[in-house]
């Protein structure tokens, strides 16, 4: 019952939040609404027993990538101009009629699917930080290493890209 | 002369076979890639050597088959291929008859060789030349030695390709290197007849080796029925004689009968030493030599043999005639070639063998030595040919006087040289031997004969009158000179053995030695020939012929008769260019002009032909070329499929537009697609 | 026994992506367009996480962990690609870069 109560509002907030990202004219006010988002997300996380994964959703996701977003948003300087006028353009219509379908389909599929019920009885540990550690470390060692090599490169990447003169 | 066959040579020999081949071959490699820094003497010394080595071999080789314990040598060189199970053999037989041929090709083209020498002297490529004549030298040896009908149709086409080089041997000049072509593709026309032959022999008898087809055609019935293949519902003897037909298709294209000889007169553009080989002495002379190996073949099929006889007479009256009225020195030998290779075809054709291969051989001598007396003419008169121009030249050039004036008493058939008794023999046996299913070929063939012996003697000698006699009539300014040794030498050689091969063919009782000479070659077909004329006789309900007589007394009118008939042609001839009568031609020309230049262009054959069948290949090689190969697979096609390209890359160019948002849209498309295919 | 079914935590998820993916085609600032891919990993963390509860699996979780990775590095380079384009062209907007074209 606690879990109904506290699912339906956050779900609530990471929608809303989404669609005042894709509102907003200001990019600004897009990254503030897209954070909102995540802080609902993060919340549906916990419901989800993944406690871990909220946290660093948390603080990965709305702390460091979006500030990272919005120091950009900054240093790029835009002025009133820049900003898009809003329209309706067929485009628009076209993609805001394609998502609405997409999601009324996929929400038909997931309906079908047997075994609706959420299991409340969950292992010893289920989404604690040290199971996700023992998998990280245990079965999913080359994923980590992997990602590992590909932040090096990606921070690299990010400085070579930036730089005004190589 | 015991140690000479104690020592055996037939087996040293076995193996020296194919050295006859390639002496020639190698010399005109060296030649050919070598010649031209190798500097004239050398040149000479090789392409000389090189057939004179093929000379000794084969000399020895006619010697061994002749005086020695064996009647055939066979050189299995190695086995080229097999198909099914016919096997093909690349090997080399000589026995009487093409130990008699090798010796005429490589020794009298050893003479012409060394006339060649002082004749090309001037000439530029004279490596090229002389890298062309071995080769054809090497391609005939191939032909008259192979054991097989296979062999033979290497050397045959070698033997063609040689003429081409060597007749458009100046290809700078256009019609000098058409009229190669022209003898290219007209010999092709008669290799096709050719290979339809020997496809249909493999098909009846499955082998192509001359002894092993001699061995089978002794059990032939020509009365079964065939039932398999594509002659099936036919005869056996219908179906040898599509075999013998095709393959003398091939022998009119090479040795230039009706109606494949155009390309002989043409032919005079090549190197008068050419002309006297390979047009006169010994390539056309392989149609012969063919049919004369196959003679038991032959002899199963009157029909066959009948065509052989008619066509070589029709022929020979023919290409006479057409010589009546020809002005240029070459032209006349030129159907006087065809026209005596027509006696030759008369010969075979009514089973007189060993009279047409004596016929052969001193046509060799006298043709090649009347060739090469026009070559010495030619070069003295500064390579004029219109005989209008000459006369007199007797005074100027004794030696080549005397060796025409031999050759053409030899080849007008006048006592005593060899020409008159190869002649008469054909002619002899062709009122003499019968032919039952077409009774009416020996007479027609012989009174054909007689009227072409005719017309030979009166053009040979007009020519030798306006030439030789008489006075001098153009380049009145110009005194000409015999050539050297080198060209008169061989002129008074061959000369010489026109006059003393008539020893073989003096009608003695037992027959002329030539005749005994050649009879084991020819005994298979003589036996086919007595089995077949039974077997005729039996059909028709007449009595078997009897043998034809061969006693003097017998065959002495018929030769009195000819002796008759080339006299009365020389005095007509004396008459009308050195006697009283020397206004009477140009009023019969002015007379019947019409008539006069029908003689005069050669009956305008060469211009029906262009009509009928080079005007129409041409067109239609003109049209595939135009439409079906320039524009059809060019234009539309090649270049087409290029236009397509480039139109469908055009339409595929609007995806790729720098939007990002598209790419986007298309990558999700495509991912829902795929999602829905493979989840169903 | 939990009291949301997992279609609609499943549901929550393409919700969240089909405003991703709106966001995507429907906005010319190229920085709000980044936004919405964001947010579109963030449905497929959503679903992972969803069907690891559902399964009593952990291997949800750990993918999970490894998209939020490699999402911090995606963003970093495509940020720093953003700021070479303002540098060059001058411009945010999407429609105004199309230079890689036919």
């Amino acid at each position: 019952m606690t879990e109904a109560m506290l699912f339906y509002p956050m779900a609530l907030v990471a929608i809303g939040g989404a669609l005042g990202m894709i509102a907003s004219r200001n990019p600004v006010h897009g990254a503030m609404y897209l954070v909102l988002s995540f802080f609902g997300i993060a919340s549906v996380y916990v419901l989800l027993a993944a406690e871990l994964i909220a946290v660093l959703q948390i603080i990965v996701y709305a702390g460091a990538i979006m500030v990272l977003f919005v120091f950009v948003i900054m240093l790029l300087n835009l002025n009133e101009d820049d900003l898009e006028r809003p329209r309706l353009t067929p485009g628009t219509i076209f993609g805001g009629a394609a998502a609405l379908a997409f999601w009324m389909i996929s929400f038909m599929v997931f309906s079908d699917l047997p075994d609706q019920t959420m299991p409340t009885e969950l292992p010893e540990g289920f989404g604690q930080v040290a199971s996700v550690g023992r998998l990280i470390f245990g079965p999913f060692i080359v994923p980590f290493e992997s990602t590992s090599i590909l932040l090096l490169v990606a921070m690299v990447g990010a400085i070579v890209v930036a730089k005004p003169r190589i | 002369m015991e140690w000479l066959s104690a020592m055996n040579p037939a087996e040293g020999l076995q193996d020296a076979l194919r050295w006859i081949v390639l002496f020639p071959l190698f010399g005109a490699a060296v030649n050919g890639l070598l010649g031209k820094r190798l500097g004239r003497a050398n040149v000479h010394l090789v392409a000389c050597g090189a057939v004179f080595a093929s000379f000794v071999i084969s000399a020895i080789a006619l010697y061994t088959v002749s005086f020695g314990d064996v009647s055939r040598i066979t050189d299995q060189w190695w086995r080229w291929f097999s198909i099914g199970n016919v096997p093909v053999e690349m090997s080399l037989t000589i026995d009487r008859l093409s130990a008699v041929m090798m010796c005429v090709v490589t020794g009298v083209g050893f003479l012409i060789h060394i006339f060649s020498t002082e004749y090309m002297s001037h000439d530029e490529g004279y490596w090229r030349y002389f890298a062309y004549l071995n080769l054809f030298v090497a391609a005939m040896s191939l032909l008259v030695l192979g054991s097989n009908l296979l062999v033979m149709f290497v050397g045959w086409e070698g033997v063609g390709l040689a003429s081409y080089l060597l007749i458009g041997f100046w290809y700078t000049d256009d019609a000098k290197a058409f009229a190669g072509r022209k003898a290219f593709v007209v010999n092709r026309v008669g290799d096709f007849g050719f290979l339809l032959g020997i496809f249909t022999l493999v098909g009846l008898f499955g082998t192509i080796e001359f002894e092993q087809l001699k061995a089978l055609s002794a059990s032939i019935t020509p009365d079964t029925v065939l039932e398999a293949g594509i002659f099936s519902g036919w005869t056996l003897g219908a179906a040898i004689t599509m075999a013998c037909l095709f393959l003398f298709l091939g022998a009119t294209g090479k040795s230039a009968q009706l109606p494949l000889y155009v390309w002989l007169p043409d032919a005079m553009a090549g190197p008068t030493p050419v002309s006297a080989l390979i047009h006169a002495a010994t390539m056309v002379t392989a149609g012969v030599y063919m049919v004369a190996r196959l003679s038991f073949l032959y002899a199963w099929s009157p029909t066959a043999m009948a065509t052989v006889a008619v066509v070589g007479a029709l022929t020979a009256i023919f290409a006479a005639l057409m010589a009546y009225a020809q002005n240029d020195i070459k032209k006349v030998l030129a159907y006087s070639t065809v026209s005596q290779l027509g006696f030759m075809f008369i010969g075979v054709g009514v089973g007189a063998w060993w009279a047409a291969i004596y016929h052969l051989v001193t046509h060799a001598f006298f043709k090649a030595c009347l060739f090469l007396g026009s070559g010495s003419v030619m070069h003295a008169m500064r390579d004029e040919t219109d005989i209008r121009l000459f006369g007199g030249l007797r005074k100027e050039m004794w030696h080549t006087w005397a060796t025409f004036g031999i050759s053409t008493i030899a080849i007008t058939g006048v006592l005593p040289l060899s020409g008159f008794f190869s002649k008469d023999a054909i002619l002899h046996g062709a009122h003499a031997n019968p032919n039952l299913f077409f009774p009416w070929v020996p007479t027609f063939t012989y009174a054909i004969g007689l009227v072409a012996a005719f017309s030979t003697s009166f053009y040979m000698w007009r020519m030798f009158n306006l030439t030789f006699h008489g006075e001098r009539r153009g380049m009145l300014e110009h005194r000409a000179h015999e050539g050297g040794n080198a060209m008169v030498g061989p002129l008074w050689v061959l000369a010489g053995l026109a006059v003393g091969s008539l020893v073989w063919g003096l009608p003695l009782s037992g027959g002329a030695r030539f005749e005994n000479f050649l009879k084991p070659v020819f005994r298979a077909a003589d036996e086919n020939i007595a089995r077949m004329t039974a077997l005729g006789a039996q059909k028709l309900g007449v009595p078997v012929p009897p043998p034809p007589a061969h006693d003097f007394a017998a065959m002495l009118p018929g030769y009195l008769i000819a002796l008759v008939v080339a006299l009365i042609g020389f005095g007509i001839a004396w008459y009308l260019y050195l006697g009283p009568g020397k206004d009477i031609p140009a009023k019969i020309a002015q007379g019947a002009p019409a008539l006069y230049r029908a003689f005069a262009n050669k009956f305008y054959v060469d211009e029906f032909y262009q009509a009928v069948i080079v005007a129409p290949l041409s067109a239609t090689a003109r049209f595939l070329w135009r439409v079906v190969d320039a524009f059809a697979i060019d234009k539309l096609v090649v270049n087409g499929s290029a236009v397509l390209t480039g139109w469908i890359a055009q339409l595929f160019r609007y995806f790729q537009d720098g939007n990002v948002q598209r790419y986007a849209v298309v990558m999700a498309v495509s991912a829902v697609v795929i999602l829905w295919i493979f989840l169903g | 026994m939990g009291s949301v079914p997992l279609a609609h935590y499943l549901a929550l998820g393409s919700a969240l992506f089909a405003v991703g993916f709106a966001a995507l085609l429907v906005r010319r600032n190229a920085l709000v367009v980044f936004m919405g891919v964001e947010l579109m990993l963030n449905a497929a963390n959503m679903t992972f996480l969803a069907f690891s509860r559902a399964h009593q699996t952990m291997s949800g979780q750990a993918a999970a962990f490894f998209v939020i990775a490699v999402a911090a590095a995606e963003a970093a380079v495509g940020l720093a690609i953003m700021i070479a384009l303002v540098r060059n062209r001058n411009t945010l907007n999407v429609d105004e870069v199309d230079t890689l074209k036919y």
